[in-house]
């Protein structure tokens, strides 16, 4: 149980913060307001897994706003021209992941840092984005809308289908050897490479994979909404970024878990409609999340401390 | 003892752009017995384990595994072959358990198979019981001890089927129920016919331990003798060998008045212990003691990096105290580093600037950036010291390890320091640049300096000292006076005295 | 001693090829760029209109334009450069300029300050703002880049609070606006304001003890404390100047458009950093100028300005885009530049 202090940690200030809305502000419990909120998050939660696994191979990836923008808007255009779901999804996915793949490429080949090339993939991709669709709003068919389902059971397969991608992916982690391989370089790239395993590699599949999420994650996002805003996802890595930090994913690599991204990310998520519910300024909302941000950072800085003696 | 021998070295040598680490090392190990290599801080042990491992190669000479020529050997081959390092610092992933540990090493490397992890788990319990280690396969690494990092590194190596297995220094840092149990693990690889090339600096250990002992001497192997023609002082004859055959410049001044007294001064958070002594204005007092007697972490409370929190620091008759580097400065105490390319030059800086860093109050009133200043200061020490650099503004990258070295005293002198202490100032410098630096230590204790000389080149300490502090498991454990013998350091740093070494 | 002359040969080498070295300096080249970019635009960006006059890039009051617009992001990559010569990140910046303009808006509008103290207190703010990051990642020894992810959602979100999100201050006094819209011989007054923290920061990092020790700890922390360096003063120091020139940019900011809202700045720290790092500092620290910050700057202020004016890209309505992605493409090729160099110069000694 050790092995999952952290994670329950998080989960524990959810579940306060659950009881004390149960206490104060038990309409917070309706089921539709609720479900649409899981659902909007859904999208975040695929991205957010893509995020911690870059954050697990101690590398960082800030153009995942950018990247998920193009995706959402290339999917709505396809499915605006009439293609059929079935055909939209790969395509996001294949547009995600080469997007993904140049990320990589210029990370894990050239060696640059990560940090830099994707502010400057964040920048290109976002501004080439504008360029080409000036932000022009795309109408999307009805016929997607919800996948097609009532709004609810659409909402339920969203939810449902990110839960298990994230599960399938921790289960990844856990239980193939290349998901062990992104713990081992994120850990220590030069042991990882006298075991016999090739870190850059390792690392441009993170960075695909990455992508490739990022792509399901638009496609999420564009049935969620009758028209596609170019904007969409501006902001959005730094959301992926805190709710990885926050459930316990270590900045310095090799430390983390899908689940705690999952308890991060709803605590993250839970703040805004809490406070709404609990009659508190609304706008004090991201003031909350940097100073959860701070104190995630701090607990993790004080316990590397502790273990490293002293 | 007819086996065929399983690792041959022969006439190993490598050379460090002007320092010949090895000059033609012989040793031959045999499967199944557990041969000690002992020689003193330099004498060409690291590098050899290094060329066995495959992690530098050799200029000349051939190695032999089993009858088989290794040639072109690097790492990954040499673990395929058979040949592990256990090294005082565990090469290990911390945030992973050990069972991990030992399975991403043991496991074959494709990339989508499947995880079995009560497998992975039943594996590492079954080396770890094997080596008769205690330790819980689903702890994460870095929560385990150094030594307990050691017995997952030797369960590796197990693991891996070696059959060679080099361990460096393993109980540098156990303590003594570690050790016995480390000695079991030994005993237990023998018995399983591996090779044990061991590594100790302590003479009972390798006396209770090793069937056979190969000394190494300057980059030469001197003598291979088996167990039973030895005892410890036959083995200190072989290591020190020689008188000291080299020239020292001889000492120029009658040291003055006590310049430097430390009273029980120890940093207990750093695992110090009280250490006392005096070093007068004008003397070189050398510090002598094996790898990890605690000499370094001494200097390193002296300087401030490790502030004392016991003990007092006296400099000329006033009680200072020293908190930080900065405050070390303030009151004139210098401190010339070990590690030179880590902590005594800045690599990348122009020589110029790595002169001028420590002395900048000195060189540049009130924080302002003089170049002129910066530049005749830095020139006046290259001239001084004699460094070889194109001018001042070279990186001091592109110098060699001896000149790097002076432009590191060079940064101390320049801030005019009353006590200057130095921590191996001729590791890893060619003959040339070495004697430059003894005769400048020489030059500046005559100038009124109080010099701390801390030292594992005995030849050093014994020319160069006016007097010689031992140390020991973090204590000052003898001071000896000018004239004493490699014989008498030796045996007070191993812990012997020379009456209990004849017995 | 084989070693001796070769050594030698190298000094006169070295003195031979330092024109040579001069002209590949990274900074020079971004300065030939930036002036080929802008005689670029001045030839195809420039054209007389049908009553004679000239309009376009080579006007005066286009120049002009430029300077305005370049000032607050100017002013933050001016920031950030000590910051990240240390090795260190500061993206909280943009969301201190959003930060300090609210309080500015506040202190004068609710609390009815008096401008010149107010203008202080938030200069204070600023620098207390610094203090938070500093103290954070010098004192607790916090990873730079998530300290400031968090004060940067903290900061904004502080704005947010307290403007309720949707507050704007504006009706400051002429005498105020001056600040941001205003000449002074014959040069916007913010440029004068950006010039005086140009040199400023100029003087400290490249005329002071303090910028040698940015590089020393950029280069190698443990190097600088093994010197006797304050390694915690002097991170604390730059951080806390980040903070204080955000406040200032906020200043300017504020009075460029007349007005304070919560959103001031959003954005602005990731074109901050690209100018930093376009201007050829290393993100790893210890390498870098204040001129190359500098001149990162006008290639970017120039890009998009020049775009603008371009008859091609005026019909398009795409010159802020346009110059987005070449700002990023031309980010991505000057440090993929710089690695191939770098391996293509370790190649053939090792």
């Amino acid at each position: 149980m050790n092995r999952w202090i952290r994670e329950l940690s998080v989960l524990g200030v959810l579940g306060l913060l659950l009881a004390l809305l149960a206490w104060r502000a038990p309409a917070f419990f309706q089921l539709q307001p609720l479900l649409s909120l899981l659902a909007r998050e859904a999208p975040a939660l695929v991205v957010a897994c893509g995020v911690a696994m870059v954050i697990l191979v101690r590398q960082i990836d800030i153009s995942v706003g950018s990247q998920f923008s193009v995706c959402s808007v290339f999917a709505g255009v396809l499915a605006a021209a009439g293609w059929p779901l079935a055909a939209v999804v790969p395509v996001a996915v294949l547009a995600g992941g080469s997007l993904g793949l140049v990320n990589g490429l210029l990370v894990a080949w050239l060696g640059l840092p990560s940090i830099v090339v994707t502010l400057a993939t964040l920048v290109a991709l976002r501004q080439g984005l504008n360029l080409v669709r000036q932000g022009e709003f795309v109408n999307l068919p009805e016929r997607i809308q919800w996948l097609g389902l009532p709004q609810a059971q659409g909402q339920w397969l969203l939810i449902t289908g990110a839960v298990a991608l994230l599960a399938l992916l921790a289960w990844g982690l856990r239980h193939l050897a290349v998901g062990r391989w992104v713990y081992a370089v994120g850990s220590d790239a030069e042991a990882a490479r006298l075991a016999g395993i090739r870190p850059r590699w390792v690392t441009l599949v993170t960075f695909v994979l990455m992508g490739a999420l990022t792509g399901i994650a638009a496609v999420m996002n564009v049935v969620q909404s009758p028209q596609v805003q170019p904007l969409t996802g501006s902001g959005l890595e730094l959301k992926a970024i805190a709710a990885a930090v926050v459930g316990g994913v270590a900045i310095s690599g090799g430390r983390g878990s899908l689940w705690g991204v999952l308890a991060g990310l709803l605590l993250l998520a839970c703040i805004a409609p809490a406070m709404v519910h609990l009659r508190i300024d609304a706008y004090w909302e991201k003031a909350i999340q940097g100073l959860i941000i701070l104190a995630a950072v701090m607990v993790e800085g004080v316990r590397q401390r502790r273990n490293h003696g002293r | 003892m007819a086996e065929r021998p399983l690792l041959v070295f022969r006439q190993i040598t490598k050379s460090f752009g002007a320092v010949r680490a090895l000059r033609g090392v012989d040793l031959e190990v045999r499967a199944g017995e557990v041969h000690a290599l002992l020689g003193e801080n330099g004498a060409g042990k690291s590098t050899l384990i290094k060329v066995a491992t495959g992690a530098h190669a050799p200029d000349s000479g051939t190695i032999h595994l089993a009858g088989e020529r290794l040639e072109r050997l690097d790492p990954a081959l040499a673990r395929r072959r058979g040949i592990a390092c256990i090294y005082q610092q565990p090469a290990l992933f911390p945030e992973l358990s050990v069972a991990e540990n030992l399975a991403l090493r043991l496991e074959p490397t494709s990339a989508w198979r499947r995880v079995v992890w009560s497998e992975r788990r039943r594996m590492a319990a079954t080396l770890l019981s094997r080596i008769g280690a205690d330790i819980d396969p689903e702890r994460e690494v870095r929560t385990l001890s150094m030594p307990e990092q050691q017995l997952v590194e030797i369960a590796s190596a197990m693991g891996a089927g070696a059959r060679v297995v080099i361990m460096d220094e393993p109980t540098a840092s156990l303590t003594r129920r570690e050790q016995e149990r480390l000695f079991g693990i030994v005993t237990a690889l023998r018995r399983e016919g591996v090779a044990v090339i061991y590594i100790s600096h302590r003479l009972e250990e390798i006396l209770t331990l090793a069937d056979r002992v190969t000394v190494l001497r300057d980059g030469q192997t001197v003598a291979c003798h088996a167990r039973a023609e030895v005892d410890e002082a036959a083995l200190i004859r072989l290591m020190v060998g020689r008188e000291v055959d080299q020239l020292y410049p001889a000492s120029e001044s009658a040291p003055g008045a006590v310049r430097l007294e430390l009273k029980g001064l120890c940093c207990r958070a750093a695992g110090g212990r009280p250490v006392s002594l005096r070093v007068r204005a004008g003397e070189v007092y050398g510090l002598a003691g094996l790898v990890g007697a605690g000499r370094t972490e001494l200097a390193r409370t002296i300087f401030g990096l490790t502030p004392a929190d016991a003990g007092e620091v006296w400099i000329d008759g006033s009680r200072v105290s020293i908190g930080s580097p900065q405050a070390a400065i303030a009151q004139g105490v210098a401190y010339v580093p070990e590690d030179r390319r880590r902590h005594g030059v800045v690599l990348e800086l122009p020589v110029g600037q790595n002169i001028s860093l420590a002395a900048w109050r000195r060189i540049f009133p009130l924080g302002w950036l003089r170049g002129d200043r910066e530049r005749s200061e830095a020139e006046h020490f290259v001239r001084a010291l004699s460094i070889k650099t194109p001018d001042t503004d070279a990186a001091a990258a592109n110098l060699s390890g001896g000149n790097q070295q002076k432009v590191a005293l060079a940064r101390w002198l320049a801030t005019r320091p009353r006590v200057l202490v130095l921590d191996e100032p001729t590791q890893g410098v060619d003959v040339g640049a070495k004697s430059e630096i003894h005769r400048l230590v020489r030059r500046f204790a005559a100038e009124g300096m109080a010099v701390l000389l801390i030292s594992s080149d005995l030849p050093e300490v014994l020319g160069m000292s006016d007097r010689i502090g031992v140390m020991r498991g973090g204590e000052l454990v003898a001071e000896l006076p000018q004239g004493a013998t490699a014989m008498d350091v030796m045996s007070a740093a191993l812990g012997q005295t020379p009456s209990e070494g004849a017995a | 001693m084989g070693a001796e002359p070769a050594q030698l040969s190298t000094v006169a080498s070295a003195r031979a090829s330092t024109w040579r070295r001069w002209l590949l300096r990274y900074e020079v080249l971004l300065l030939a760029v930036l002036i080929v970019e802008w005689l670029l635009f001045y030839h195809f960006g420039t054209t007389t209109n049908r009553r004679g006059v000239t309009v376009g890039f080579g006007t005066l009051d286009r120049q002009f334009d430029i300077l305005r617009h370049s000032c607050e992001i100017g002013l933050l990559a001016l920031a950030l450069t000590p910051v990240i010569l240390t090795g260190g990140i500061d993206l909280s910046v943009g969301s201190l300029l959003g930060l300090c303009a609210v309080v500015f808006g506040g202190l004068t509008h609710a609390l009815g300050l008096p401008l010149p103290v107010a203008a202080v207190v938030t200069l204070l703010v600023g620098a207390a703002a610094g203090g938070v990051n500093a103290g954070l990642i010098c004192q607790l020894r916090l990873p730079p880049l998530i300290v400031t992810l968090g004060t940067y959602s903290l900061f904004r979100g502080l704005a947010e609070a307290f403007t309720r999100g949707s507050v704007t201050y504006s009706d400051f006094p002429a005498g105020f606006l001056m600040l941001g819209q205003g000449r002074w011989a014959g040069l916007p007054v913010q440029a004068w304001i950006f010039l005086m923290v140009a040199v400023g920061v100029w003087i400290w990092v490249h005329r002071t003890f303090s910028g040698r020790a940015f590089r020393v700890i950029g280069f190698s922390p443990d190097g600088a404390r093994y010197a006797g360096v304050g390694v915690r003063g002097q991170l604390t120091a730059a951080y806390v100047a980040a903070g204080l020139i955000a406040a200032l940019a906020a200043l300017v900011y504020t009075s460029r458009l007349g007005q304070a809202k919560a959103d001031a700045g959003l954005g602005y720290e990731l074109f901050a950093i690209t100018a930093v790092v376009l201007g050829g500092t290393s993100i790893f620290g210890g390498r870098g100028t204040v001129t190359g910050t500098l001149l990162g700057v006008a290639a970017i202020a120039v890009l998009k300005n020049g775009l603008a004016t371009l008859p091609v890209v005026m019909r398009m309505n795409a010159a802020e885009e346009l110059a987005g992605l070449l700002t990023g493409a031309l980010l991505l090729a000057a440090l993929a530049a710089g690695k191939l160099a770098e391996r293509w110069r370790r190649s053939p000694a090792g």
